[in-house]
């Protein structure tokens, strides 16, 4: 058996970046030079390959591996800027049920004698495809938006993760705004990681950077500039067990702002 | 250093092994190496059958013996099976046609045995797989597949060629990464070459 490790993204609620998240931390780990395979397990709604911008060289995917009809290498897609990055795309046309639990585990014990990491996307629900993606991992990650349905949802998952025998799931916190929490109107971290009770890996703004990179089909993590990048880059350093403070989002409020209230303040 | 006396040759949907004249013993010992030093190349793969200059039938039973009993791999007919041609669709001038009448979505597959029209579009994530022509009165913006049985003459002509993937016969060409200018005109793909190009079928207008 291979010393790989596999960690599934999931978070109960839909549309809160599971995806975005698992294309920019399997980017990151690449970027550091590990090998990495990201695997897309929603089957019939796929839009990890649509993110990373692979979409066009799918031959075979997930459900061809699982059923024999190509080899595991044949449906692992090379990424087109990082070497030691793959992908495997989940089926499109077919449904949840077309793999079990247990080719689930089965594949990722394969994937393990060949990458460092496997960083595997679930489906948003707790029904078969997220048990599907659960199968084989040995961590989980959280993601959860700072509203209460999306932290609701969250809290249902970690009990399910635990009731499964993954214990000590890592929250990441998505699309914060600074200025809402400020205001009062948005939850913050402290709020969130209160009710959840588990550790915080990471906390990543909102950010229209998000927006446009996933829309071109490059991770934001790949650019220099957005705060977003720091932040999953931040997240991809403490994977590998660097501690790496977190960011302090109240620093980039812009430095205009900050000088008129200097001025302003005298 | 000797000459190697056994060969693999992989073609559409398996491998044939070649066996050159020589002592039965040396091929023999130089299979089972060469099988041992690239097994996981040949795992879950297909042999065709062996060919061979001078070999009896005893002793090419001896070979499939160790091919499927030692190391496992599946044998799929034997050598008279594969003589056969395979027979490809030939309806793509006149011939069998299916048509669908409304737009083709993500995760929609579209199969059929002959040629395809589809009055509509194919979206992203849409699959349209024929043994003859596809022909798209709307846009192509999802993975067309003709001649899925591996006629090399079919052709796919869009309104709107976009696809993400284009495969004709065995030739599969993708669609660039970079934004490239998307032509106005109608178009119509073909393999030229051993390559799929895209050229306007009305290049006057």
């Amino acid at each position: 058996m291979g010393n790989g490790k596999s960690i599934v993204i999931t978070s109960g609620k839909g549309g809160v970046g599971k995806t975005t998240t698992t294309a920019n931390i399997g980017t990151g780990l690449a970027m550091l030079g590990y090998k990495v395979v990201v695997v897309d397990t929603d089957i019939g709604l796929r839009n990890l390959d649509v993110v990373m911008g692979l979409e066009n060289r799918i031959v075979y995917d997930l459900v061809d591996v699982v059923e024999g009809n190509c080899r595991l290498k044949q449906g692992l897609i090379k990424d087109k800027r990082y070497e030691g990055l793959y992908l495997l795309p989940a089926a499109q046309t077919k449904d949840k049920t077309a793999v079990t639990p247990e080719q689930m585990m089965d594949l990722v014990s394969k994937l393990r004698e060949e990458f460092d990491y496997i960083i595997i996307d679930s489906p948003a629900g707790i029904e078969q495809g997220f048990k599907n993606s659960i199968a084989g991992a040995d961590q989980a990650f959280i993601v959860t938006t700072p509203e209460i349905s999306a932290v609701r949802d969250a809290d249902r998952v970690i009990g399910i993760l635990e009731a499964n025998g993954i214990s000590d799931p890592k929250l990441i916190i998505n699309r914060i705004r600074y200025d809402m929490v400020k205001r009062g109107d948005m939850m913050n971290v402290d709020d969130i990681v209160d009710i959840l009770a588990i550790d915080l890996l990471g906390i990543i703004p909102d950010d229209e950077a998000i927006v446009i990179s996933t829309n071109k089909g490059e991770p934001v993590v790949a650019e220099d500039k957005p705060l977003a990048a720091k932040a999953y880059k931040n997240i991809c350093d403490r994977i590998t067990g660097k501690e790496v403070e977190f960011l302090d989002l109240d620093d980039h409020e812009g430095k205009f702002s900050k000088i008129l209230k200097l001025l302003f303040s005298r | 250093m000797k000459e190697s006396l056994v060969s693999f040759k992989g073609i559409n949907g398996g491998i044939y092994i070649n066996i050159k004249k020589g002592q039965f013993n040396r091929i023999r010992e130089e299979l089972e190496k060469k099988l041992e030093e690239a097994m996981d190349f040949f795992k879950g793969a297909n042999i065709l059958g062996i060919k061979s200059e001078d070999l009896s039938q005893e002793q090419i039973d001896e070979i499939m013996d160790i091919i499927t009993c030692k190391f496992q791999l599946n044998v799929l007919n034997n050598l008279e099976d594969n003589s056969k041609e395979k027979e490809v669709f030939t309806g793509i001038y006149e011939g069998m046609t299916k048509f669908i009448n409304t737009t083709v979505r993500s995760g929609q597959v579209i199969e059929y045995d002959g040629n395809v029209v589809i009055i509509g579009d194919v979206n992203p994530g849409a699959l349209i797989k024929a043994k003859g022509n596809i022909i798209v009165l709307g846009s192509l913006k999802g993975v067309a597949h003709a001649g899925i049985d591996g006629n090399q003459n079919a052709i796919v002509a869009a309104y709107d060629l976009q696809p993400m993937q284009l495969r004709i016969g065995a030739v599969i060409s993708r669609k660039p990464d970079d934004n490239t200018a998307i032509s106005r005109m109608p178009e119509i793909a073909r393999i030229s070459n051993g390559e799929v190009i895209i050229e306007p079928y009305l290049p006057r207008k």
